[in-house]
């Protein structure tokens, strides 16, 4: 077990390397300098040009720059944003909780609803509601996320009125306490609503199809065969079973959800980690670019590491392989 | 033996036809979708690229099927137009997933070893990789020309194929017709393209087709951002200019999205057919399995 998981943690950084090699050499081999950003369109004066440089270390050799910052990043400290003048760690911890909120709850409502319909669908496969669910899943599996976004838009904030169409908070009322968490619940509804629509396919055909299988081993067959109570069988042998594939796959989508929460972020402006990218990216703002990718790769490894220590705890023969 | 293995996936393909439902569905569904291309001159009310004098025109105005955009154009035109996009990044991008995933997990499969190591590790360091983080960068810093975000989509989602392909090479090259050949004295060159590539493909076109609808969706993304290529007409720039006319003209952003659902829905049909009729578990009698 200990091999085990040194042997990921290992590959997790090794992960985390080569994202961060890929993007260092994405950037700076793309077209667009930000210190042309910084001194305008017009002006040309080459002493400011060597100031700046000097300033924002874009004056040293590439692999200088690659392993300053790889020893800062180490060291905690991300580099001071370009655009901002604010240092990077701050402007990521300031972004990162609304992201984190919005997908975790999602994320969450989404693994029940999802596997509880899979399973339904599994027990009475073929019946009508197997078959309304399984299309409904199918559905919503081919919709772009944001569209769908704009769709609640449309019916729920702009027809109907009942929810806000953007942002996390009412900035005009600035509530405290109780009544704040309520008005960001408030604004929560629609985008989580889009994200849980999204994720949910997932879970329902893993749950589906992992429960399925394990129903159609002999073992099963063989506890039929005693006639053992059909509730029983499910609860005791059939669920357990089928249920590890689903933590997996959780686990998984947490990691990929800050991806996947950027484009609903866009829709309903929630003030998170997909519109500081977006922003960075237009203002080729690369420290700010490179913390955040650091930081997402970081996560998605950390993530892939627990789910797999995880499944190795529940299922032994990867324990002991 | 490799032909007469070939030859009996293709009567599965066949028979699969015949008794599989989504199978069928998604074979009949691209056929459609092809027609649509093939007829497009035909099937346009209007130059989509030309804007005309009503402005967020309603569903039905004027001779405007799906109403106009805010710029004029005839939304049932750029519907039509956009098929073509969409089915191009899904083919050529898919193409180059699918070849590189067959080579680097054909290679890693077959010489096994410390290559196999190698290649494997780097395989699962690349699925753990935000791929869609690394697209957006791309094209946001190298430009939104269709040919980069076809090439990025095709560079960053081979990983999945080549897992796949890397699973057939290991078991094939412990099957007999493979042996005989190492015996026969075939170069291993010669073994991988006659013997391993051709009868271990198939999972991957399976996957492929899958990956064709991901494109798709992918495109349509990088185009939400605004990040699309501004000299073509694709479904996901339509949504993306329907942005904000949501309220006053929702019919451009709709009829866009919903010709996105229906294609990536044909390919997702066509995917999972493929890999029931492919299965060898899978019965052709009555009802099939699943």
């Amino acid at each position: 077990m200990k091999r085990y998981v040194v042997k990921r943690i290992f590959s997790g950084l090794l992960t985390v390397l080569l994202v961060f090699t890929l993007n260092f050499v994405i950037i700076k081999a793309a077209p667009g300098d930000p210190i042309k950003t910084l001194m305008g369109k017009e002006n040309s004066d080459p002493q400011l040009r060597a100031a700046l440089e000097e300033k924002w270390g874009l004056n040293q050799p590439q692999y200088v720059q690659y392993f300053n910052y790889l020893r800062n990043a180490v060291q905690g400290d991300l580099g001071t944003s370009i655009t901002y003048n604010q240092s990077v760690n701050k402007l990521i911890a300031e972004k990162v909780g609304p992201t984190v909120l919005l997908g975790v709850a999602a994320a969450i409502v989404a693994l029940f609803i999802g596997t509880a319909m899979g399973i339904y669908c599994a027990r009475h496969e073929g019946g009508i509601g197997d078959t309304i669910f399984s299309g409904f899943a199918y559905t919503l599996d081919a919709m772009p996320s944001f569209w769908l976004g704009l769709m609640l838009i449309l019916i729920f904030a702009s027809r109907l009125g009942w929810f806000p169409t953007s942002s996390m908070t009412d900035v005009r009322a600035g509530y405290t306490g109780m009544r704040y968490v309520a008005d960001v619940a408030y604004h929560m509804v629609l985008p989580c609503l889009c994200l849980i629509a999204i994720t949910m396919p997932g879970y329902f055909r893993i749950a589906k199809s992992s429960v399925l299988q394990v129903t159609n081993e002999d073992f099963i067959t063989t506890l039929r065969a005693t006639g053992m109570d059909e509730g029983k069988i499910f609860r005791k042998y059939i669920f357990r079973n089928a249920i590890l594939p689903t933590i997996t796959t959780f686990g998984i989508t947490l990691a990929f959800l800050i991806t996947g929460v950027t484009l609903i972020e866009i829709v309903f402006a929630w003030p998170g980690m997909g519109r500081l990218t977006m922003t960075a990216i237009n203002q080729r703002d690369y420290p700010t670019l490179l913390g955040i990718y650091l930081i997402v790769s970081v996560a998605v490894s950390l993530v892939m590491i627990l789910v797999d220590i995880v499944y190795a705890l529940f299922d032994p023969r990867i324990r002991f392989e | 033996m490799a032909k007469s293995n070939k030859r009996s996936k293709l009567t599965r393909y066949l028979q699969g036809f015949k008794s599989d439902a989504q199978f069928r569905a998604g074979v009949i569904g691209i056929v459609l979708l092809l027609l649509v291309v093939a007829l497009t001159p035909v099937l346009v009310t209007h130059d989509a690229h030309e804007f005309g004098s009503l402005s967020l025109g309603r569903p039905g105005q004027d001779g405007h099927l799906l109403g106009t955009n805010h710029m004029g154009q005839d939304v049932y035109s750029m519907i039509i137009e956009g098929t073509s996009t969409s089915l191009k990044v899904a083919v050529i991008s898919s193409m180059i997933s699918a070849i590189l995933g067959i080579l680097v997990g054909g290679i890693a499969g077959f010489f096994g070893g410390k290559t196999d190591i190698v290649i494997s590790e780097s395989i699962n360091a690349f699925l753990m990789i935000p791929t869609f983080f690394l697209v957006l960068l791309v094209i946001a810093l190298f430009g939104n020309s269709i040919t980069n975000v076809m090439i990025v989509i095709g560079l960053t989602s081979w990983p999945g194929n080549a897992k796949l392909m890397r699973a057939q090479a290991l078991s094939l090259r412990e099957r007999t017709f493979v042996k005989s050949a190492v015996a026969l004295g075939e170069t291993r060159l010669q073994i991988l393209t006659k013997y391993i590539l051709p009868n271990g493909i198939f999972p991957v076109v399976a996957n492929t087709t899958r990956g064709m609808a991901g494109a798709i969706l992918t495109e349509a993304s990088l185009s939400f951002l605004g990040l699309g290529d501004p000299n073509i007409i694709s479904w996901g720039q339509m949504i993306y200019a329907g942005k904000n006319y949501i309220t006053t003209g929702w019919w451009v952003s709709t009829f866009a999205g919903i010709a996105t659902i229906i294609t990536v829905v044909i390919f997702y049909l066509l995917g999972d057919g493929m890999n029931h009729v492919l299965n060898p578990k899978y019965s052709f009698g009555k009802g099939g399995g699943k």
